[in-house]
């Protein structure tokens, strides 16, 4: 009885399976793919056949890393050829197939892979400049591609080299997500560094990335002048030391430094200069009475100076004062400076009139020639007693109840 | 006689003297207005925002771990916009056949292989209708000056329907992996190289929604003053639940609402309107009542270009109100086998088929349907949507077989009766339509039907209205007409005979 239940099995089961190739047997579109290979390199030709046993020619969907089409077939001695566009055979990347038919899906993928030949090095260099000392760094990003623009496989190996004075430094990377980088530190002394790369017997161009001096150091300053009288005619020069980074570096020229004075008067005046080999040279006037400076000069945010101490001697110790014409016309001068000669022009002199100790008028003229003359005008200063006050080279005189008329 | 006569003859040279000089008024006007046209005067500044969302498909960056520089929010977001962009210009390019806008978002080196592409597609009339509908990037590395950049984009869902000389060959959803090297060059993140790693098929998985309807006797509901203006300026929560008070004291449990895409504010959902849907929720989750939410209603374009724009619409719903107590399920679309034949079937089901997808994907939890118009379509996707939904308002003597067809195609899936009604309709437009009376008794024999099948139900609709909008059901008099009446209550309030028949009691 169990013998029999046996045999009825194996029966079924031959039966079910006779109907199952019966099935096969009966679907006319048989297609088979021919091609055996999944991997690819990037050519110009690659193809795919599949065997056919009819005359049905089903077209190829074909779809890679950049886009999609759809190809005709050629029917050759009953093997169906496709050439692929080389749109699709030059790029790498997965490549999906579907034979379309009505009946079955055949589909399928393949891998094109790159020709590991290097054909350029694409290279990507930045930022260009960096500040010496060894903190801020320039990254180089290489990309080997192949003759096709596709970028080499993964764990492809690229020098960077790279060259500072005689340092030469040789380094080796795989590519990884299709590239390699490296970042190239900057040396403690500023310069130029040289870079290129290698892949596969390929060689870069030349690449450079400029090492700046990094911030500089405090510096101290100095001073030049023809005399110390306050003549307000010559000019003082002020100079740095040459300012350098903590690396010894001389900052680049151009480096901004600006010179603060304090005056007696508490007064602050400010002058500049760029750095040219590291020396920042700085002008003024020299005041036109006698005064102290305090000078300090600072690159903004970065470094400062010691501070300089000058003092301006005065160069006339009087002058003398005449009126003329109902007391209207006032003669200053003659001025003298210290060798008794006429002071140069520009002196500044100042003429307040005050009127029952309140102000009325301040006037302001300019020596020339030795002496400073002022008119005072009958419209606005009637008749009438008024106090003068004179100043000039830091000298003041007044003059208590003047009578003009 | 002659007198007739020539008066007749007066009055028409007089008439036709009076239309002539209209006619040469509306001339001169329209030329005058014509010539005044101008450009806007504030076109000149320039001040209109000039980005509009053509392409939001979903996108979700991988924590970032780059090697490299460290990436600021700002930039990632630069590099996603180009990116997204440069894919779409890619959709553009392969649906045309025409290069525009490639320059922008492809080096030079890499924009060759998309002209190629073209020329050989242009050259065999090969189109692309394509897109993308998930990325999931990882940003690989960002160089330290801040110019290149590596992505990989894991899991890409791609969608594309290639056509030859204009017939659909082939539709195919693939899940893609690609690497692209993106440089920033003139502003532009552009790409530079693209590698597809990984490629498969793709086809989500159909999950059962984790709830299910049971017990729907329901009705669609508008408010009476705003029929299809349901969230408008004069939405009022008070009307609403009034009317919910009704509904429930009439014995149903459910209600159908409607979420127009236009109205709604489309890719970019008006946060006011998605509110007051959501009151609209609250005041039905108060009368403990449960909401059938339309999710497209007066939407017909289906072009595969701006399916993300309308599963990002989808996406903002669903995900805002999923968790909502007042829902029961998502209607997917209303009636959209009424635009197979200007938009084509398969356009409409693929898009169905990928909007259910979406849906799913965001909410697990509740059930999801597509409203057909008629029991013929209703077994179109019934294996991915969880309940089957059809309308009806044929005669009610096919009714039954119509049921028995359906439950077995869809191996008895629960079945709902969508939508369903008569107007009571009889004047000028209709004068042999049907009276109150005849609108009670298809109201009765539809409830004895229901009952007999254990149906599940939602009839049209609560009130009669004043004002049909012509997108509705058209312009002509005897359709709208026959439209303002059907419902239960009539403009003045009264409830009409067949209110009686409303549900199952």
């Amino acid at each position: 009885m169990k013998i029999k239940f046996t045999y009825l099995f194996i029966f079924g089961l031959l039966f079910i399976s006779a109907i199952n190739s019966f099935k096969k047997s009966d679907n006319i579109d048989n297609f088979q793919l021919l091609t055996t290979e999944t991997e690819f390199v990037a050519d110009t030709k690659i193809e795919l056949n599949f065997s056919s046993i009819n005359e049905k020619l089903p077209k190829l969907y074909l779809s890679n890393s950049y886009g999609t089409t759809i190809l005709k077939p050629n029917l050759l001695n009953g093997v169906l050829n496709f050439q692929l566009p080389e749109s699709i055979s030059k790029k790498t990347g997965i490549v999906t197939w579907k034979l379309l038919l009505d009946t079955v899906k055949l589909t399928g993928s393949f891998n094109i892979n790159p020709k590991q030949e290097v054909s350029t090095l694409e290279t990507y260099i930045g930022p260009p400049s960096i500040v010496a000392g060894g903190t801020d760094f320039s990254m180089i990003v290489i990309i080997p591609t192949d003759l096709f623009d596709n970028p080499l496989l993964d764990n492809t190996e690229v020098n960077v080299r790279h060259l500072f004075l005689k340092d030469l430094s040789n380094k080796a990377h795989f590519t990884k997500n299709r590239f390699a980088y490296q970042n190239i530190y900057s040396p403690a002394l500023s310069g130029r560094i040289l870079v290129s790369s290698e892949s596969l017997n390929k060689n870069s161009k030349e690449y450079d990335v400029n090492v700046l001096p990094a911030i500089p150091n405090d510096f101290t300053i100095s001073y030049k002048r023809n005399h110390a009288f306050a003549d307000g005619n010559q000019v003082t020069s002020f100079f740095t030391s040459t300012i350098k980074d903590q690396y010894g570096n001389i900052v680049s020229d151009g480096t901004y430094v600006e010179y603060f004075i304090r005056t007696d008067s508490n007064v602050i005046l400010k002058t500049s200069g760029t750095t040219i080999r590291g020396v920042a040279t700085a002008k003024m006037i020299h005041p036109d009475h006698e005064e102290n400076w305090i000078v300090k000069a600072f690159i903004e945010g970065m470094a400062e100076s010691n501070v300089l101490e000058l003092m301006y001697e005065p160069v006339i110790s009087d002058f003398e004062i005449s009126f003329s014409e109902n007391k209207r016309i006032i003669t200053i001068g003659p001025l003298k400076s210290f060798m008794s000669q006429l002071i140069p022009d520009g002196i500044e002199v100042k003429i307040s009139i005050y009127q029952n100790d309140s102000k009325m008028s301040t006037i302001t003229k300019s020596s020339f020639e030795g002496f400073a003359i002022f008119k005072l005008n009958a419209n606005t200063f009637p008749n009438d007693t008024y106090t003068l006050k004179i100043e000039a080279v830091g000298i003041e005189k007044t003059f208590r109840n003047l009578k003009l008329w | 006689m002659v007198n007739i006569n020539k008066n007749i003859l007066r009055s028409f040279l007089l008439l036709s003297y009076v239309a002539i000089l209209a006619l040469i008024i509306f001339g001169i006007s329209s030329l005058y207005s014509y010539l005044n046209l101008g450009a806007d005067r504030n076109t000149m500044l320039h001040t209109e925002i000039k980005k509009i969302d053509q392409y939001i498909p979903r996108l979700d960056w991988a924590p970032l771990s780059n090697e490299g520089r460290k990436i600021d929010e700002q930039t990632l977001s630069t590099i996603e916009n180009d990116y997204l962009d440069a894919w779409y210009v890619k959709h553009v390019a392969y649906k045309t056949n025409n290069t525009e806008g490639i320059d922008d978002y492809y080096t030079e080196n890499a924009r060759r292989n998309i002209i190629d592409f073209v020329a050989l597609n242009l050259s065999s009339t090969i189109t692309i209708d394509g897109t993308t509908l998930e990325h999931h990037p990882k940003l690989e590395f960002f160089s330290e000056d801040g110019q290149l950049a590596v992505i990989t984009d894991k899991d890409v869902i791609e969608y594309k329907r290639i056509y030859q000389n204009e017939k659909l060959v082939l539709e195919t959803k693939e899940r893609n992996t690609y690497k692209s090297i993106l440089l920033l060059e003139d502003g532009f993140w552009r790409i530079r190289h693209m590698i597809k790693e990984q490629s498969d098929d793709y086809e989500m998985n159909i999950v059962p929604s984790l709830h299910q309807i049971t017990t729907l006797q329901g009705i669609n509901y508008y408010p009476q003053a705003t029929p299809w203006d349901m969230f408008g300026d004069t939405f009022s929560k008070e009307i609403i639940s009034k009317d919910f008070e009704i509904i429930k004291n009439a014995g149903l449990n459910s209600v159908r609402v409607f979420v127009q895409y236009d109205d709604f504010g489309k890719a970019n959902i008006n946060e006011v309107k998605l509110e007051k849907l959501k009151q609209t929720l609250d005041s039905a989750e108060e009368h403990n009542l449960k909401v059938l939410v339309t999710l497209f209603d007066f939407y017909g374009d289906y072009s595969v270009l701006n399916w993300t724009l309308n599963m990002h619409h989808a996406e903002t719903i669903v995900s805002t109100l999923k968790d909502h107590k007042a829902i029961v399920a998502w209607d997917i679309k209303n009636e959209p086998n009424l635009d197979f034949e200007s938009r084509g079937k398969e356009n409409v089901i693929a898009w169905l088929d990928n909007m259910i997808d979406l849906v799913k994907s965001i909410d697990k939890k509740n059930p999801v349907t597509i409203g057909w118009s008629n029991t013929q379509s209703a077994t179109i996707l019934k294996d991915k949507v969880d309940f089957i939904s059809f309308h009806y308002y044929e005669d009610l003597e096919t009714l039954e077989t119509s049921i028995k067809t359906l439950k077995t195609e869809t191996l008895h899936k629960p079945l709902v009766m969508q939508e369903f009604g008569r107007s009571s309709y009889n004047g000028f437009w209709s004068p042999f339509g049907s009276s109150d009376e005849d609108q009670a008794d298809f109201h009765k024999k539809a409830q004895e039907i229901i009952a007999a099948n254990d149906l599940q139900f939602m009839s049209w609709t609560l009130y009669d209205f004043e004002n049909i909008p012509k997108e509705v059901v058209g312009r002509l008099p005897w359709r709208k007409n026959a439209q303002k009446q059907f419902g239960f209550i009539n403009n003045n309030g009264a409830k009409k005979a067949s209110f009686k028949y409303i549900s199952k009691q």
